[in-house]
């Protein structure tokens, strides 16, 4: 994992105030691309967040990548930044992935399985593709 | 009036750096210091099994167990205090009611309101029931005079409070036209107990359900009134404590109220719910309702003169809860930056899903008031969300 993305974020929140945190993330957020309707389907919807969250995945010459949304923007503001560590990675190397970002931009209790926000449902849900991704390609090998 | 806070100490801690501002009394509320006392004094001197032991503190446990069971049923007007039962909750309460009626529900049809908790609307699904809601217009008033009894209605169940709005629903007209159509009604009060003087005589209602911890006592405790007219349902829970007799072939039950508390009971949650209605008698609950009305029309006030500020609900009487979402802004994102301004609040559906369908919307950001808070507390929530729109500026 390209621990270099997860420190330049950490850098970049370091010694802020929550108002400046969340103003952060919501400037994240309102820059994060949206999801077209379409794909905002009952499939790609990630069950048990406060906030709606959808997250669809493709694969690039082995490589995986993940279309976050979210109805929330500080939501979106932290999907906006776990597609930045795990965009564009082989599916073990993401399964491999420590994300200690979070815990050290002081976002950590949004991560904890009591939280409605549901971060680690959707963590589970980038590990769940990349552990598909990798059988399949081991049954291709 | 003195300051009510004062008998709650969690409420002198600050919540990152901040005073914190509790408002999220419609899921718990906090506890005053006769209360907490009363629970760690029972298991300091008092703690034994009640109704079976044969020894000084079996006595002493099953003495202020059964003096909690009286002070509830004076507190609602119950006519015997065998018609108080203790239970582990509102939900728990309803789950009962609805197992004892079940086989009368299966196919049949159960009438609640367009505000329900989900806990007044699964139980019922679980017994077989179709669920029904009585109209109510835009403001969510319920048109009574729309409510349709049918031959299959074998049940009307209705909460006197919305535990989203606000919302007081006229409860004793509804009680009158069941009576005529000889339906039984069940209330659930778990929003009302707390802000309201109520008398089930007066309601005229068959069955009542509420929680300790929405009043002031603690959790896993709750309470159901049955009315003497259905003394002889079936118990939902079998098991100790409960029976005349019991043989392998056949087995006989004890009266209410015993009838319907299998097991070994929350003991110390009944006495606290006792302690709880001391608190709130020594204070009086016309003062309770008179304070709390001041505040809660305070804060519908100010949420109302705020431009981007959509308030939901709109009824003749209101007390406890506000609902409100800002334009354009999620309520997620509201209640986490107002968590950081030490001003708690919930947000989302409410377990109320069926009354977000009818609003047209996802969640709220709900406010819920209780007797300790003030128009101080009001200012706080409305400094937080003027920040929340600013920082989406």
């Amino acid at each position: 994992m390209n621990d270099a993305i997860q420190n330049e974020i950490i850098e970049e929140f370091d010694g802020l105030e929550w108002f400046d945190k969340y103003s952060l993330l919501i400037s994240f957020g309102k820059k994060l691309k949206p999801m077209d309707e379409e794909f905002k389907t009952e499939d790609n919807s990630i069950s048990g967040c406060q906030s709606k969250v959808w997250v669809r995945s493709y694969n690039k010459d082995g490589k995986l990548s993940f279309d976050l949304d979210s109805d929330a923007m500080i939501t979106k503001g932290i999907i906006a930044l776990v597609a930045k560590v795990v965009n564009d990675r082989y599916p073990q190397e993401i399964l491999n992935a420590d994300l200690y970002f979070i815990d050290k931009i002081g976002l950590k209790s949004n991560l904890s399985p009591a939280r409605s926000n549901g971060l680690e449902s959707i963590i589970n849900r980038i590990k769940e593709v990349a552990t598909n991704e990798a059988n399949s390609n081991d049954l291709k090998n | 009036m003195k300051d009510l806070a004062n008998d709650f100490p969690i409420l002198e801690q600050k919540v990152y750096g901040k005073r914190l501002v509790y408002l999220d009394n419609a899921a718990t509320t906090q506890k005053p210091n006769s209360v907490i006392d009363t629970i760690s004094d029972y298991y300091r001197t008092d703690n034994s099994n009640i109704h079976r032991g044969a020894h000084y503190l079996s006595e002493v446990s099953s003495e202020r167990y059964e003096e909690a069971r009286k002070k509830v049923s004076d507190f609602i007007g119950a006519r015997n205090s065998s018609e108080v039962t203790f239970t582990s909750g509102t939900t728990g309460s309803i789950n009962q009611v609805a197992r004892s009626l079940g086989p009368s529900l299966r196919g049949k049809e159960v009438l609640v309101t367009g505000v329900e908790h989900h806990s007044n609307i699964v139980p019922w699904q679980l017994a077989g029931a179709t669920v029904n809601a009585i109209p109510m217009d835009e403001d969510c008033n319920l048109l009574i005079d729309s409510m349709e009894i049918t031959n299959k209605t074998k049940l009307i169940a209705i909460a006197h409070v919305s535990n989203v709005l606000g919302c007081v629903n006229e409860i004793k007209e509804i009680t009158e036209i069941a009576k005529d159509h000889d339906i039984p009604v069940l209330v659930d009060a778990a929003q009302s107990i707390q802000h309201l003087p109520l008398d089930v005589k007066d309601i005229g209602c068959d069955f009542l359900a509420f929680s300790g911890h929405k009043m002031y006592a603690s959790t896993g405790v709750g309470v159901l009134y049955t009315s003497d007219r259905f003394s002889d349902i079936t118990p939902a829970i079998g098991g100790g404590g409960m029976i005349d007799r019991v043989s392998l072939d056949k087995t006989t039950y004890l009266d209410p109220p015993l009838r319907f508390e299998a097991g070994t009971p929350d003991i110390a949650g009944a006495i606290s719910i006792s302690a709880a209605i001391d608190h709130m008698q020594k204070i009086g609950m016309d003062k309770i309702k008179k304070h709390e009305q001041e505040v809660y029309s305070y804060s519908r006030d100010r949420l109302l003169e705020m431009d981007n500020v959509t308030v939901y609900g709109n009824t003749n009487e209101m007390c406890g809860a506000i609902s409100f979402n800002l334009d354009n802004i999620h309520h997620y994102d509201t209640g986490l930056i107002l968590d950081k301004m030490g001003v708690a609040v919930r947000t989302g559906h409410h377990c109320a899903q069926p009354l977000m369908g009818s609003l047209g919307i996802e969640g709220t950001v709900r406010a819920s008031f209780a007797l300790y808070n003030t128009k101080e507390d009001v200012d706080m929530l409305i400094e937080g969300i003027e920040k929340v729109e600013m920082m989406y500026k």
